[in-house]
């Protein structure tokens, strides 16, 4: 289907009708000169068997005007029928000065001796007049007759030019029929020139992905080399486009996944430390147990203490493994997410005596992925203990419904630097940092960028920094395949 | 020149002269004459055409031809000067008659009713082509141009039938013998015109020759070869394209009834 405006048409279509519009442009001048030209060929010809008749004529009826002669003059009109070959004399008529009849070659039209009246076209006084006109089907010439000096009568005469006429006709039919051909032509081959000269650019469209999705895709091999010349170079350079595309893929996925691992690191002294803690403990009751293990309250107690140790220990190993269990991928969040996020950074906030609120108030229906938005909490998360004043709070605050989801985590510490601030909300963060510095804020920028949601960095008045992440969850079925 | 000099004597050349009483404009039949002419006299002929009566007429009178083709009516008129030689035969009788012409949608058959007509006469010195409606006319004691509204000569009388009939004239007068031949010869012509009147019986045409004639033997040699026609083959060839039966010797008051009428229009004036 074409769009009304022309502008929208394509081009396959465009350049074939302004082909058309042009030929047939240059066929309505061209035709016009021919048929022009032919007008003035008739009509110099016409002027000229004309001229041939009436000489022939006067010569002959010159001295039967004069004596009034009226079958001489007929007579002669007669045999001047045949004079000239080519021109039909329709009427001729022979008046004398008085402008009366003194014959014509249809006497009883125009008897002998009545009045004798010019047509306007030729009424003037040149001594001889034509009135040709093209197209049609008569023509009319008038010569004045005189005799050394003297008005003697005048021969007017109309001529069947319905042959010139049939010529001229058949002439524009004829330039119609090859214009008209000649156009169709040329538009047929405007058109197969055009979507053969396209065809580069349509290969090129289609594997840039214009029509579904934005996934370029490399031109087979086998499809690039039925192309020769520029447009090979030009493919051959979008194949290494798509290759360098592809590796940078590659690289962002890598870059993502080291980043897990790194943040695993930063979790891992606390991770180790959360174990180390209860361990003591532990073989503190592991040795109460070898000595006084057969006296019941204390074997108790100290089966309790490594009860309860050893529940640690799984609590954190078991979290730890929930957030970094990559095929965990298609769940959607549930609010108990937020609170394991909360126990694997829950070591290192001890530790900082930071405090780590958590005001979870999803209803579990946000239709969101849970793996990319729990890495992209926790790294925040991870962020705001580092910059939190020792004895501070961090708060941890989500809200969702089936619409929205918004997270917010939020620290009292000197407040996010402008460069990292840019990383999450603008053009910074649509490229691969140049340093290994801001890695954890671009994995969480490029995360909530393929959940279609956004980030908001503020600083609030009382200081430290509030960054929330917004997602509209009905992008979820969309974005499925991306996270 | 032709006509000039006195042909009839010094070489031995006969000029016979020719009016358009018959149908000059064929070629072949003229070739025809001539060669029959000359074959039957052992003369050279030289056949003289002129446009109108008047001039055959006085180059006859003048002795410049032998011998010439004529209308009754310059016969009677120059009777004194002429001698008959032949007179043509047609349907077995030296007679002929005059007919009035009008166009073919035209009725009436009084030739008062061509009042106010352009009328094609065909020869001033012609019987059937001028002197015969003249003599009608003047019987109702008015003259052709007030009754008339105009008149023209053709100068033949072939001519006569195509004025009428294409409509220059609205009448004529015209030869009844030529008018026959035309209507055999070219009924389309003929088609478009009608008889409105037939004149009585006069003498036709004839063929005349100076009272005292410059070569008396060419004379004789010359009727002898008119009024043998008819029983020579090549003679014969030519009377049937004339659509004639041959020449025979007339009485000089074969032409009594034209001059009666030429008599009357002198007087009539």
């Amino acid at each position: 289907m074409f769009a009304l405006s022309p502008r929208a048409w394509p081009i396959t279509i465009k350049v074939p009708l302004a082909v058309a519009a042009l030929m047939t442009m240059v066929g309505l001048v061209l035709s016009e000169r021919v048929v022009a030209r032919l007008g003035d060929t008739q009509e110099r010809q016409f002027r000229d068997l004309a001229q041939v008749y009436l000489d022939g004529l006067s010569s002959s009826v010159m001295p039967s005007i004069l004596r009034d002669d009226t079958w001489e003059v007929f007579d002669a009109i007669e045999r001047a029928r045949e004079l000239v070959k080519g021109l039909r004399a329709l009427q001729t008529l022979v008046a004398n000065d008085d402008m009366r009849v003194v014959a014509a070659s249809e006497p009883r039209q125009h008897p002998v001796g009545s009045p004798v009246v010019i047509p306007a076209t030729l009424s003037t006084s040149d001594s001889q007049t034509f009135s040709f006109e093209a197209g049609g089907t008569e023509a009319t010439a008038l010569r004045r007759l005189s005799f050394p000096g003297r008005s003697v009568g005048l021969i007017y005469a109309r001529f069947d030019t319905s042959d010139l006429a049939a010529e001229r006709r058949n002439v524009i039919l004829t330039l119609t029929l090859t214009n008209g051909l000649l156009t169709l032509l040329m538009a047929a081959v405007g058109w197969l020139l055009v979507a053969r000269m396209m065809r580069p650019v349509r290969v090129l469209t289609e594997h840039l992905g214009a029509g579904d999705g934005f996934a370029a895709k490399a031109i087979p091999n086998e499809l690039l080399a039925s192309f020769h010349g520029e447009f090979r170079r030009l493919f051959e350079a979008f194949n290494s486009l798509v290759g360098s595309m592809d590796e940078r893929e590659t690289l962002v996925k890598r870059l993502a996944e080291e980043e897990r691992l790194g943040s695993l690191g930063r979790l891992a002294s606390a991770l180790a430390h959360e174990i180390n803690n209860p361990l003591g403990g532990l073989f503190n009751a592991v040795a109460t147990l070898k000595s006084h293990g057969h006296v019941d309250n204390v074997r108790a107690s100290a089966l309790g203490l490594l009860e309860r140790g050893l529940i640690g220990i799984r609590d954190v190993v078991r979290t730890a493994l929930t957030v970094y269990r990559t095929d965990s991928g298609s769940r959607d969040l549930i609010a108990a997410d937020l609170d394991d996020i909360a126990l694997l950074v829950a070591p290192q906030a001890r530790r900082k005596s930071v405090a780590v609120h958590v005001d979870s108030r999803l209803n579990d229906t946000s239709r969101v992925p849970a793996t990319p938005i729990r890495q992209a909490v926790l790294n925040l998360l991870l962020n705001a203990v580092a910059a939190a004043p020792e004895g501070s709070d961090v708060k941890l605050i989500a809200r969702g419904d089936q619409h929205d989801l918004e997270i917010s985590v939020e620290d009292r510490g000197d407040g996010i630097h402008p460069s990292f601030a840019d990383i999450l909300t603008g053009a910074a963060g649509r490229s691969v940092p140049s340093e290994g510095s801001g890695l954890g804020l671009w994995t969480t920028r490029r995360l909530v960028d393929e959940l279609g949601g956004r980030i908001e960095v503020t600083m609030p008045s009382g200081g430290g920094t509030n960054i929330r992440l917004l997602f509209p969850c009905c992008n979820r079925r969309e974005l499925a395949n991306v996270a | 020149m032709s006509g000039s000099g006195r042909a009839a004597t010094s070489s031995g050349v006969l000029s016979f002269g020719l009016t358009p009483v018959f149908l000059t404009s064929d070629l072949e039949l003229l070739d025809g004459l001539k060669n029959y002419l000359e074959a039957a006299t052992a003369r050279s002929v030289r056949l003289v055409l002129r446009r109108t009566y008047q001039e055959i007429t006085s180059l006859l009178i003048s002795n410049q031809l032998a011998a010439a083709w004529i209308c009754g009516y310059p016969f009677v008129v120059n009777r004194t000067a002429l001698d008959l030689v032949a007179v043509p035969l047609r349907r077995g009788r030296p007679l002929y008659q005059s007919y009035l012409i009008t166009e073919q949608d035209r009725t009436g058959s009084d030739i008062a009713a061509l009042k106010g007509d352009v009328h094609a006469f065909s020869d001033p010195d012609s019987n059937s082509g001028f002197l015969v409606t003249r003599t009608l006319l003047a019987e109702m004691s008015v003259r052709p141009e007030t009754f008339f509204s105009r008149t023209f000569f053709t100068y033949g009388h072939r001519n006569v039938v195509r004025a009428v009939a294409s409509g220059l004239a609205q009448s004529g007068s015209v030869d009844g013998y030529v008018y026959d031949v035309m209507a055999e010869l070219e009924p389309d012509l003929t088609g478009a015109t009608r008889i409105m009147r037939r004149s009585e019986w006069l003498g036709f045409p004839p063929i005349a020759a100076p009272k005292n004639p410059v070569d008396p033997a060419g004379v004789a040699a010359l009727k002898d070869a008119l009024l043998r026609m008819k029983d020579d083959p090549r003679g014969r060839s030519i009377l049937a394209m004339l659509r004639l039966d041959g020449f025979s010797a007339e009485p000089p008051a074969l032409f009594d009834t034209i001059a009666v009428k030429a008599a009357y229009v002198a007087l009539a004036g």
